[in-house]
């Protein structure tokens, strides 16, 4: 058996708070604020501190799916990123870039923010994106 | 009933303003007599903090 | 670092007396805790004491009942201050812990932490390595009760209204085991307020603070309000040891007031 903290950063907003996840036997159980984190000297919001709920929700996104009449089906991620980019070049041509819309996270890395507002600007042509931490 | 009026005098809130009386329900003169005693000695004390706070704040 | 405490430590996993010892591990200049099995590990040892003593203290027996309730056959050993030691006398009358399965290692607390905390008794009965203190002088609740009424009330409702409702304090005490908490039940304090029900969020957490809060202090260092949690559940620890002669983690057997059921 195995139990131990592991130092992480918090994934919400751009506070970037230091929290231990509690790690029994390679699940994760439980999170504590860290005490030796400069940014929250040992306090976290209730964001931060059900950070280890999210990471083991059964409603997590864990491969790739397609909506099929009413209901989300199982699908290959050739299929997936085939029928997004056809279908949003469909929408492009037929409404204009700017009926697009783009919504992103801040539980998202910088780098992966970035591929996603070039795309957004670069790619479909609009500058309709923005982001949770806004709100 | 101890423990609570003594946190609520600790809080601000003068402890009697809480009270806890026994009346059975086949006793109605002796209910109106505890709620007419307790409505008058309350309004002593003046009106409830904490409304004055939050009509203060609106 | 205690040369006493880490060679007891070695020697209860050496003699397998124990499965593992719960305590604080020191790692890249950050403090967390950790549950040594091997005693290689054991050079990473910490007790909690990073820029002063005791500041990088955590609710170790929040900790055990998590481990205990997936390995109830195995023993563990848990490094304990004081108030730890207060917390689980409580847990094991509780019923949250077998004191059969549960290995004491103590620490006691420096004078300067005994004062900040006003501590009752910072050392536990299972003293191992650290100073055998003396109770420290009250006056966080001796400031409020100089106030007029009114005075305590603008006092509090102030506090109060910084309060984000994070959780915090609940959600790091090592006395709070329960399931369902009732300061999530939208009838009693309301849900969706911010800041929650003023007054009735903190006095309902402090009435339930009756008989399990053990004054180790982790409530009002983790909330990022700097509300003065500790002073209100210090007055209920007072009230209920002048009228009910009860203290929190004194006695190992005799039962809070507030959990007696007396049928006659």
């Amino acid at each position: 058996m195995e139990f131990k903290t592991v130092l992480t950063t918090c994934p919400y907003c751009g506070c970037g708070c230091g929290l231990l996840l509690e790690v029994l036997d390679g699940k994760v159980v439980g999170t504590l604020p860290s005490k030796t984190s400069p940014v929250n000297q040992g306090k976290l919001c209730v964001k931060g501190w059900t950070v280890h709920e999210f990471v083991t929700s059964p409603n997590r996104l864990i491969k790739p799916m397609v909506r099929k009449g009413d209901a989300l089906q199982d699908s290959s991620w050739n299929e997936a990123l085939n029928l997004a980019a056809t279908r949003l070049k469909e929408i492009k041509e037929k409404y204009g870039p700017d009926s697009i819309g783009v919504l992103t996270s801040a539980k998202c890395t910088n780098e992966e923010n970035y591929i996603l507002q070039k795309f957004t600007r670069a790619a479909l042509g609009t500058n309709n994106i923005d982001h949770c931490a806004r709100l | 009933m101890t423990f609570l009026r003594k946190l609520l005098e600790f809080s601000g809130i003068h402890p009697d303003r809480l009270r806890a009386r026994w009346v059975s329900s086949a006793e109605a003169v002796e209910f109106v007599h505890e709620i007419s005693e307790f409505a008058e000695d309350i309004k002593k004390l003046g009106p409830n903090p904490l409304k004055v706070k939050a009509r203060e704040a609106a | 670092m205690s040369q006493k405490i880490r060679e007891h430590v070695q020697k209860l996993l050496a003699e397998k007396k124990i499965k593992g010892f719960l305590g604080l591990r020191e790692e890249g200049g950050n403090i967390m805790p950790h549950l040594f099995c091997d005693p290689k590990e054991l050079d990473h040892l910490s007790l909690g004491n990073w820029k002063k003593a005791g500041d990088t203290r955590y609710p170790l027996n929040q900790l055990m009942i998590r481990l205990t309730m997936n390995y109830p056959e195995e023993t563990f050993a848990v490094l304990v201050r004081g108030c730890d030691e207060r917390g689980l006398k409580e847990l094991f009358k509780w019923k949250q812990l077998n004191e059969e399965k549960v290995a004491l290692v103590g620490l006691g607390c420096p004078d300067e932490l005994a004062r900040t905390c006003e501590c009752e008794k910072p050392f536990p009965d299972s003293l191992l390595d650290g100073p055998k203190g003396e109770k420290a002088d009250s006056q966080k609740v001796a400031r409020i009760e100089a106030l007029d009424l009114d005075a305590r009330l603008q006092f509090w409702r102030t506090e109060f209204n910084r309060c984000i409702k994070c959780f915090g304090c609940r959600n790091i005490c090592p006395m709070c085991f329960c399931n369902e908490c009732s300061l999530e039940e939208d009838q009693l304090v309301g849900t969706g307020e911010i800041p929650p029900s003023n007054p009735t969020f903190h006095l309902a957490r402090a009435i339930h603070m009756v008989g399990r809060c053990i004054d180790c202090g982790l409530c009002e260092e983790a909330c990022p309000a700097d509300i003065p949690l500790r002073t209100l559940y210090k007055k209920v620890a007072e009230i209920i040891s002048k009228e009910f002669g009860y203290k929190t983690g004194f006695s190992v057997d005799e039962k809070s007031p507030f959990n007696i059921i007396e049928v006659k």
